[in-house]
């Protein structure tokens, strides 16, 4: 070792220090999580959203578009019939069986795409972690949206099942 | 030019492919023949055509306008164009038409998956429609009967429901209501639709306008594991799909064959299988101090084997016609050679029965059609017992076949009505009226030129099959006769003798059905045996209950009232409960038998060196008894 890297070597370390100093300075790219979230993207493609018309009626139909568009095949849906006691969705059918398999789900929107109703979609949760396997299968009521949240969504698409409209006669 | 060989077969052009086929075939027959795809929707091939869909127009050389290919007949030097610009166009604006008022319900809709005008529009249609107003609305879910749903809006009035009704089954329920763009498909007055045979509607409905209530919103075609099996409704023995989702039967969907169903199956076969959906697993259970007792399989098995081997000799037998040909090929060789008792039977509880004999189907049911006159003894009765037997007999009339339905006791009309010179004559009738067939068939067979031939409406998918096997305590399997060392039939059971019985009901369609004085003498036995799918009257007084599989739930043979051996195939899982075979084969080896079998299809190895005839499985046809002598 010679005498000029004794001499030099406190020089780097205040150089270091000032880098750290700097570093103190400047805004923060970490959030304190979990007691703070990060903002997702619009787009972000989390875990899935099963949604409601206005009226609380769910859009599902139960149809297994998406069942069979996703690539992994880890949506399972069973339909059943609405009656006039127990109406779930607008038109004949709805989902009575709606499970997402999340550990298997690769994330990729494909489900979303391929619903006619619009009734599912990529939302914003990403935190999905969880201490067993099971605890993974998401099942109807825990990707449905709470009541209130759609309130204030009103548009119905044309092409929903059309029992809801007093049928024309001829 | 002019040819001087005159013959039945013209040869035409179709997309420059030239094929020869017979006078009198459709255009649409010809293309198909040489694998040429012409999209219809009303065309059937067993309905006359009518060409209301317009979805066939091909361009025909020297015809000014497209023609529909399924209803104009070929002709010599024909030359068709399917491909053309202009019956692409055709093709498109005949979609577009359709699809004006159709609604966009692919998703909530049975059909969707499987449905010939989506396919269509696919291939053939438009990509999007220029129609921008309100669509026609109609009724929908209209409920036609019990059975059938009707969507009016979905409905692209191809006629093919109607022409069913008129044609193949001749009861002309369905009619068309109204005209124009207000015509609906309805019943007479709205009344909800009496048909047996209502499940084929929804079958040959080419949209989602007809589906089956059972069936509504199970599944979708594709999630649908399909298996090959035989309807387990009757001795008629029609093809069936067994279609099953997350090991639920969905639906029991027509397998055509045209030997035996012409593609149909009626609404008792078809809407038979709630009866046989497994409501859960039951534990076998064994009577302890007068209580039934939940055990395991092993301990039911080992104390059945103990109460029948006490009554050794005396042990009687019954099983039901609807156990597979592999089943009761062991039920009999338990009896006979481990528990020397040949008191077997699987019929119903009568005082004599007529012993069946090979002669009882020396008709197959497609020559029906082949006959010029049939005698049906016994009427309705006998379309009861198979009722698609009826479309097949109205189909024959069509074809100019004469047919008679009298009562049983009248076989003297028939002798009157039958002409001396009839070529070839026909009867049926159910077993219990076999004696009025034989007797009818020895008058006319000397009264007649022709041959006279007989069916036998046996009870049980396979009635004929517990026949063949000798599940009868008079003969061994072939109709062998057993010198002597014949056992007791159900009628003598009760008379005294009978220690023990095994009542092995396979099915819930085809039970023992005890009358009063057979409980009486049932509930007095040391050891009753009760081996069944589903609960029976019989549960409580039995002492041995085991639990056994469900028709869609094993393989095997069965074989039908003309003696077609079929293979019924294996839809459902039902692990845990061991196979029907198993419990016969762990029964008989509890009293020594030697048998080791892995497969029921080894079973099936086994029987076929038994009785050669059978090999006949194999090849899809009937046995034929005649090999024999
Ligand atoms: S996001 Fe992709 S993988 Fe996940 S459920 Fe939807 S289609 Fe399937
Ligand atoms: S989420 Fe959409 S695609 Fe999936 S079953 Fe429901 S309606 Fe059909
Ligand atoms: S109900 Fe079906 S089969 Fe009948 S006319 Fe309408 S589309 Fe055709
Ligand atoms: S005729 Fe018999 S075998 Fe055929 S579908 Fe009806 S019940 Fe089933």
């Amino acid at each position: 070792m010679s005498i000029r890297e004794v001499l030099e070597g406190p020089l780097y370390i205040v150089r270091a220090l000032a880098t750290t100093f700097k570093h103190n300075a400047r805004p923060r790219v970490t959030i304190e999580y979990p007691e703070r979230q990060k903002v997702v993207p619009p787009r972000h493609r989390g875990r899935h959203i099963l949604h409601r018309y206005a009226d609380g009626l769910e859009k599902c139909v139960g149809c297994e578009l998406c069942a069979i568009a996703c690539p992994v095949g880890c949506i399972v849906v069973e339909a059943a019939e609405n009656t006039p006691e127990r109406r779930v969705s607008p038109g004949e059918r709805y989902a009575k069986r709606y499970e997402i398999n999340l550990l298997r789900c690769i994330y990729c929107g494909m489900c979303e795409e391929a619903c006619p109703y619009d009734a599912i979609t990529m939302g914003p949760r990403y935190d999905l972690a969880d201490d067993h396997p099971d605890k993974f299968i998401a099942v109807k009521e825990d990707l449905l949206e709470p009541l209130q949240a759609s309130l204030g969504d009103t548009a119905r698409p044309s092409a929903a099942p059309s029992a809801q409209a007093e049928p024309r006669k001829w | 030019m002019a040819s001087t060989v005159v013959t039945d077969q013209v040869t035409l052009t179709v997309n420059g492919q030239s094929v020869t086929v017979p006078k009198g075939t459709l255009i649409l027959d010809a293309a198909k023949k040489i694998g040429i795809d012409i999209p219809i929707f009303c065309s059937h091939p067993k309905m006359a055509p009518v060409a209301v869909c317009r979805m066939c127009l091909v361009e025909v050389e020297k015809m000014p306008k497209l023609q529909p290919a399924c209803a104009v007949y070929v002709a010599d030097g024909m030359v068709v164009r399917t491909t053309t610009e202009q019956v692409q166009k055709y093709q498109k604006g005949v979609l577009e038409f359709l699809l004006i008022n159709h609604p966009l319900d692919c998703p909530i809709c049975d059909k969707g998956g499987e449905c010939p005008l989506q396919d269509q529009t696919y291939q053939y249609g438009p990509g999007a429609s220029r129609f921008d107003f309100e669509k026609a609305h109609f009724d929908k879910a209209v409920p036609l009967s019990d059975k059938i749903v009707l969507d009016r809006e979905r409905c692209i009035l191809c006629w093919r429901c109607t022409r069913f009704s008129e044609e193949i089954s001749g009861e002309r329920e369905l009619a068309l209501i109204q005209r124009g763009v207000h015509t609906i498909i309805g019943t007479f007055n709205d009344e909800p639709a009496q048909s047996n045979y209502q499940g084929n509607w929804t079958e040959i409905c080419p949209v989602g306008a007809l589906t089956s209530r059972e069936y509504r919103f199970i599944s979708r075609p594709w999630d649908l594991d399909r298996t090959a099996s035989i309807c387990p409704g009757c001795s008629m023995g029609c093809n069936i799909q067994v279609d099953a989702r997350h090991n639920r039967i969905g639906r029991f969907q027509s397998r055509e064959n045209l030997a035996v169903d012409d593609g149909w199956l009626c609404d008792f076969g078809r809407y038979s299988f709630p009866t046989f959906q497994r409501q859960g697993f039951e534990a076998p259970r064994v009577r302890q101090d007068g209580k039934l007792v939940e055990v395991s399989f092993e301990e039911a098995i080992a104390a059945a084997a103990d109460g029948l081997a006490q009554a050794r000799g005396a042990v009687a037998g019954w099983a039901s016609p609807a156990a597979t040909n592999e089943e009761l090929f062991l039920f009999q060789r338990l009896f006979r050679q481990r528990l020397q008792s040949p008191h077997i039977d699987h019929r119903a509880f009568r005082p004599t029965w007529p012993d069946p004999d090979p002669d009882d189907m020396t008709l197959p049911i497609a020559d029906l059609e082949r006959c010029d006159y049939v005698v049906v003894l016994g009427g309705q009765e006998v379309i009861d017992a198979a009722p698609v037997l009826h479309l097949r007999l109205f189909k024959s009339e069509r074809r100019g076949v004469k047919v008679l339905k009298i009562d049983a006791e009248q076989g003297a009309r028939a002798r009157e009505w039958v002409p001396a010179d009839a070529q070839a004559v026909g009867i049926l009738a159910t077993v219990s009226h076999k004696k009025e067939a034989t007797d009818l068939q020895a008058a006319l067979g000397k009264k007649v030129k022709g041959s006279v031939r007989r069916l036998l409406v046996v009870r049980g998918p396979n009635g004929r099959g517990a026949n063949d096997l000798g599940i009868l305590p008079n003969f061994r399997p072939g109709y062998e006769g057993l010198n002597g060392q014949s056992g007791k039939g159900r009628a003598e059971w009760g008379k005294g003798g009978i220690g023990a019985a095994y009542i092995f009901e396979a099915s819930p369609l085809h039970a023992f059905e005890a009358t009063e004085d057979e409980r009486r003498w049932l509930s007095g036995l040391k050891t009753l045996v009760m081996h069944r799918f589903r609960a029976s009257p019989l549960d409580d007084l039995a002492h041995v209950i085991i639990p056994g599989r469900a028709f869609t739930e094993k393989a095997g043979t069965v074989t039908n009232m003309e003696g077609r051996v079929q293979r019924i195939g294996r839809a459902i899982d039902a692990d845990a409960v061991p196979d029907d075979w198993m419990v016969l084969q762990a029964i008989a080896r509890k009293l020594g038998a030697p048998w080791d079998y892995h497969e029921s299809s080894d079973i099936t190895a086994d029987l076929l060196d038994l009785i050669p005839q059978y090999a006949a499985v194999d090849r899809g046809e009937r046995v034929l008894w005649s090999e024999r002598t």
